[in-house]
């Protein structure tokens, strides 16, 4: 099968260019955001990576390919959102402000697609690399996935567009997240998960922001359309599920990992949902989460790291205040 | 031979099938997750660490019919070296391994024992089987240490397994096992601004991170970035090559894989290179400059804070220029001493920056990466009671030591062998100690008593200015834990009056019998330590005495509160007197004490998960604390003595504030002889002014060094996990 191609049409950016103000916030939203995200600006040469080596050596051949290419597909998804999805958010802004977040946004996406290759490089050799990325363009739920996206992204309908994307930061990534978060919980690649977690806290706030959107989006909109919105979005749900769960398969079976995987897909399927403002769609009894995984979830930066083996996952941008003379006063 | 196999072959865990049930880590994890009625669920770490134990370290241990039968296969096999327990007859050690070994221990939580026997227990040279538990690690590490003595090494099991007294790591680690890294926690090396001792410098780099612990440089010295070489101006590149080179050589070396090797360089705050030092921990610093793993810390004299307070530039001094001008190193200038005669000096060169400025970005950097640690220079040469001059810190800033700078000849050999620092260390866990049936003091005598046979028993030959800084002062550093854990459990808000009582009232006790063991020790070898008639433990009473603080009558010697009064009453704690202080006082002026230095409180991560204390003195950084490390993983870790029934004594770091932190410091300060590592805890809605503050407010209280700071950022509301422990305030 032949790679996703990215679209090339020309996106329709805004008529009219207004300097933007943040002194005159229409949603306050939009700046408790970009505060948190910029706050969140990180890049992955913080991470000591390479002291994961030791540990990669002395897992198996299985385990290898299998890291490998959920990393190859978290790549495929992250590029998707950084090149193509984040910017097509950008036209239906309702604020600038929102405009400026969804820049913010495409940029940390693209941040994250070049973390995997930064472990990569770290961990594994160029061959190695070639055929999981080559597995990923022959994986057909894979490329599936991604083509069902990138429809909806090239569409025409702007809530449409923002269900797609929450449900592609909020539930599509996490097939992928199940393995740094299961290896970390179990003593290994603690660093990769570092940069994992640091990623996750930003599809966090990522999803969580667009579904924000969508849910301002749909206050405007008429009886019906909320209506077909609704079935929409449980539709393409079920058609990621089932997609999802074919793509687990052929990834986790040789683990025998696959029912966890899918309790935890279940679990964030209904996160997602909850994010664009729905109930659950997965009953609680299938949504059981390995408690290991999911207390590693937490986006909250908590963690009481140990520095002389990694950098953490906490560190934040600091705000800087100059000192008063008050302060001095000694 | 008969051993009892039980198992095949260690399955790996990402290729079993996922079994809830009995995967200790989903058990302890739900230790982060509430029951349905709210509460913490304390059994199911429990029942993690029984499934552990009993299920996966059960299986995968060789156990051997007899101790005799047991330690010949080590010895033979070169797990244990012969010479330690050739020193005791076979009768004694099978009664020794025989009252271990019926202690009935069992770890408190799921961490301490998964920390034990990842990290610490003996295993096959395959890695697969695990060849000790706890109490036989304990035997073999008191073994090693009484060096013969039964009784002592009796005494130092006992304190061991009882959970009275952890040696550090290193010694935890290592003792009694043939192949092993040092015993010794951490190392202090100064550089001198000659590429012989640079060169000297990295060589330690690699030679310590081989056999012991971290290393800490001093790069105070070294000239500048465009300073002349040879009378060539613009010629040298500064401080941030030698430190990523220092960098790599720690990532080069480790102890067997046993532990990653881990370093820190200081610098004084006046140096010209200090901005570009802080600069190489910035998140979009360049790849050539960035600096990952190494830690930085910064030394800022007095006087910077006068300039800052004053709203004046600061001078930054050329250290070439210095030297050249007093014929000394410009670490061993003090900077606050001499700052108006070098800013009028013409031959220094200097260079300015704003001194507000300089502690925004100290603070800015704090924020980004938690470093860099600060040592205030002038509180710690003023509380130094030894002769000489302490220019720099450790790895964890608690280690405050004299140095003498080396000399070197063209082939790098030794011209002069000047002195170092190696330091051992132990920590007491509070409540345990306060607890011990024979009593606080005992307890304290036989913690100094197997810390200072580390001293002895070490000779670090490829260092030759360590060897002679350990052969001369036998320095020592006993440490504390579970603070926070004793207060709670006897009802006592950390940071409150009767905390800061508490704190005050038990290290001055502690360091009476700490300075009573080391006169005994000197007593009974004939000598003290080398500097002893230099130091201010040999001045007259009134004359600037060490013990005059305790004997003048500037302050009273008993307790504030009657809570803490009865705290001590009721467990027969004697707390010191001043005649109890005056005739040590005397009885030491006469004989000296055996160690240079003996106290110094450490971080204690590692150890006092173990002992299930809470971290050394600070308080809990969460109820639940999430840990992670390289070879752990991710665990989760419950607090000392905690309960669903006494959570309000639980109130974590960040809740607590700096001010009651460093109020605690404070109190305990008066009685260290060397530092503690303080780290300072904010929520990221703190900005770079609230850090300055508090550096600000730590510097008044006479606290001598700063350690991390730890920035708490949580979920965006609605992004939160929903149900967790650590996630809820």
């Amino acid at each position: 099968m032949a790679p996703i191609s990215i679209p090339r049409k020309p996106l329709k950016l805004i008529d009219r260019v207004s300097a933007i103000n943040w002194n005159r916030l229409e949603d306050d939203k939009d700046l408790e955001v970009w505060d948190r995200l910029t706050g969140n600006f990180w890049l992955p040469e913080k991470v000591p990576v390479s002291n994961d080596i030791p540990v990669w050596q002395t897992m198996s051949e299985a385990e290898h390919t299998l890291t490998m290419r959920v990393f190859t597909g978290l790549t495929l998804l992250d590029t998707i959102q950084g090149t193509v999805g984040a910017v097509s958010l950008i036209p239906d802004a309702l604020t600038p402000h929102e405009e400026a977040v969804y820049t913010n946004i495409a940029f940390m996406e693209s941040v994250h697609a070049k973390s995997y290759s930064s472990i990569f490089s770290t961990l594994c050799s160029s061959a190695e690399i070639d055929q999981a990325f080559a597995w990923s363009e022959e994986n057909e739920y894979l490329q599936k996935k991604a083509q069902i996206v990138l429809d909806y992204y090239e569409g025409d309908n702007p809530l449409k567009r923002k269900v797609a994307s929450t449900l592609l930061e909020s539930f599509l990534f996490y097939s992928g997240f199940y393995l740094p978060m299961y290896f970390s919980a179990h003593a290994k690649l603690t660093n990769t998960a570092d940069v994992i977690r640091l990623i996750i806290r930003d599809e966090a706030v990522h999803g969580y922001y667009i579904g924000y959107k969508y849910q301002r989006g749909l206050e405007q909109a008429s009886e019906a359309t909320r209506a077909e919105m609704q079935d929409y979005t449980y539709d393409l749900l079920n058609e990621l599920y089932d997609n999802e769960v074919d793509y687990t398969d052929s990834l986790y079976s040789s683990v025998g990992l696959t029912e966890d995987v899918e309790h935890f897909l279940r679990y964030n399927g209904n996160k997602a949902l909850m994010n664009l403002g729905y109930p659950a769609l997965f009953p609680a009894e299938i949504c059981n989460v390995n408690p290991a995984i999911l207390a590693a979830l937490s986006p909250n930066a908590d963690e009481n790291h140990d520095f002389f083996s990694g950098s953490g996952s906490s560190y934040v941008m600091g705000k800087a205040q100059e000192t008063e003379d008050d302060d001095w006063d000694f | 031979m008969a051993i009892t196999d039980s198992t095949a072959t260690a399955t790996s865990t990402a290729t079993a099938t996922y079994n809830p049930s009995t995967d200790w880590h989903a058990l302890n994890a739900m230790l982060n997750l509430y029951d349905e009625q709210g509460r913490i669920q304390f059994d199911k770490d429990k029942a993690a660490e029984r499934a552990y134990v009993t299920g996966h370290v059960a299986e995968h241990s060789i156990v051997f019919p007899t101790t005799a039968q047991r330690l010949d296969y080590l010895i033979r096999n070169h797990y244990y070296d012969g010479k330690v327990f050739a020193q005791y007859s076979p009768a004694f050690l099978d009664s020794l391994y025989a009252h271990v070994e019926s202690s009935g221990f069992e770890f408190s939580t799921f961490l301490g024992a998964f920390k034990f026997y990842s990290s610490y227990a003996l295993k096959t040279f395959d890695g697969k089987r695990y060849l000790e538990d706890f109490p036989q690690r304990a035997a073999a590490v008191a073994l090693e240490l009484a060096a013969g003595d039964e009784n002592m090494a009796l005494a130092i099991a006992d304190e061991i397994i009882a959970g009275r007294f952890q040696p550090a790591t290193p010694t935890f680690l290592n003792l009694g096992k043939a192949q092993r890294g040092e015993a010794v926690s951490c190392f202090l090396v100064r550089i001198e601004d000659n590429m012989e001792s640079i060169s000297r410098a990295i060589n330690a780099a690699l030679q310590l991170s081989k056999r012991g612990g971290g290393v800490a440089l001093l790069l105070s010295n070294l000239r500048e970035l465009g300073a002349p070489i040879k009378h060539i101006e613009h010629q040298s590149s500064g401080v941030v090559p030698i430190m990523k080179l220092l960098e790599d050589s720690f990532s080069y070396a480790n102890q067997l894989g046993a532990r990653q090797g881990a370093g820190a360089v200081y610098l004084n705050a006046h140096h010209p290179d200090i901005m570009r030092f802080l600069d190489t921990k910035r998140e979009n610093a360049d790849e050539k400059i960035r600096i990952k793993t190494l830690a930085l810390g910064v030394v800022v004299p007095d006087i910077t804070f006068e300039l800052a307070k004053a709203k004046k530039p600061m001078a930054l001094f050329s250290p070439y220029d210095v030297e050249r001008v007093y014929g000394k190193p410009f670490a061993d200038i003090s900077v606050s001493e001499r700052y108006d005669e070098m800013v009028a000096d013409n031959r220094i060169h200097k260079t300015y920056i704003d001194a507000r400025q300089f502690f925004m970005t100290l603070a800015e950097l704090q924020f980004e990466s938690g470093y860099p640690y600060i040592m205030f220079e002038d509180t710690v040469n003023r509380a130094n009671p030894i002769a000489g001059r302490v220019t720099m810190s450790n790895l964890c800033s608690e280690i405050l030591q004299v140095q003498e700078p080396s000399t070197y000849n063209e082939d790098l050999s030794y011209a002069h062998i000047g002195r170092d620092v190696s330091c051992n260390l132990g920590s007491l866990n509070i409540a345990k100690a306060m607890d011990a049936i024979k009593g606080l003091g005992a307890t304290v005598e036989t913690a100094v008593r197997a810390l200072t046979s580390v001293a002895d028993h070490t000779s670090m030959d490829c260092v030759p200015s360590i060897r002679r800084g350990n052969e001369e002062g036998h320095a020592i550093g006993l440490g504390q834990m579970n603070l926070h854990g004793f207060l709670a459990r006897e009802a006592i808000h950390y940071g409150s009056e009767e905390a800061l009582d508490f704190t005050d009232m038990y290290f001055m006790t502690v360091a009476f019998h700490a300075y009573r063991t080391s006169h005994a020790l000197a007593v009974e070898r004939g000598r003290a330590f080398a500097g002893f008639r230099a130091s201010d433990y040999a001045k007259p009473a009134g004359q600037g005495n060490y013990f005059d603080k305790y004997t003048d009558g500037r302050r009273s010697l008993e307790p504030r509160t009657d809570k803490v009064r009865q705290l001590f009453a009721e467990r027969g704690i004697h707390i010191p007197t001043v005649a109890d202080w005056q005739a040590l006082r005397d009885a030491i002026m006469q004989d000296g004490i055996y160690n240079q230095n003996l106290q110094a409180v450490p971080p204690t991560g590692s150890i006092s998960y173990i002992n299930h204390a809470t971290s050394s003195i600070h308080p809990i950084a969460s109820k639940i604390e999430i840990r992670k490390e390289g070879k752990i993983g991710r665990v989760y870790y419950p607090a000392a003595y905690m309960t669903n029934d006494n959570l309000d004594y639980y109130e974590d770091a960040y809740t607590i504030g700096w001010k009651k932190i460093i109020d605690t410091y404070a109190e305990a300060t008066q009685h260290v002889d060397q530092g503690l590592s303080l780290t300072l805890f904010f929520p990221d809605t703190a900005t770079t002014r609230d850090l300055n503050k508090a550096q600000i407010y730590a510097w008044r209280k006479g606290i001598k060094t700063l350690y991390y700071i730890r920035i708490r950022q949580q979920a965006l509301e609605g992004t939160e996990v929903q149900g967790c422990v650590s996630c809820a305030l």
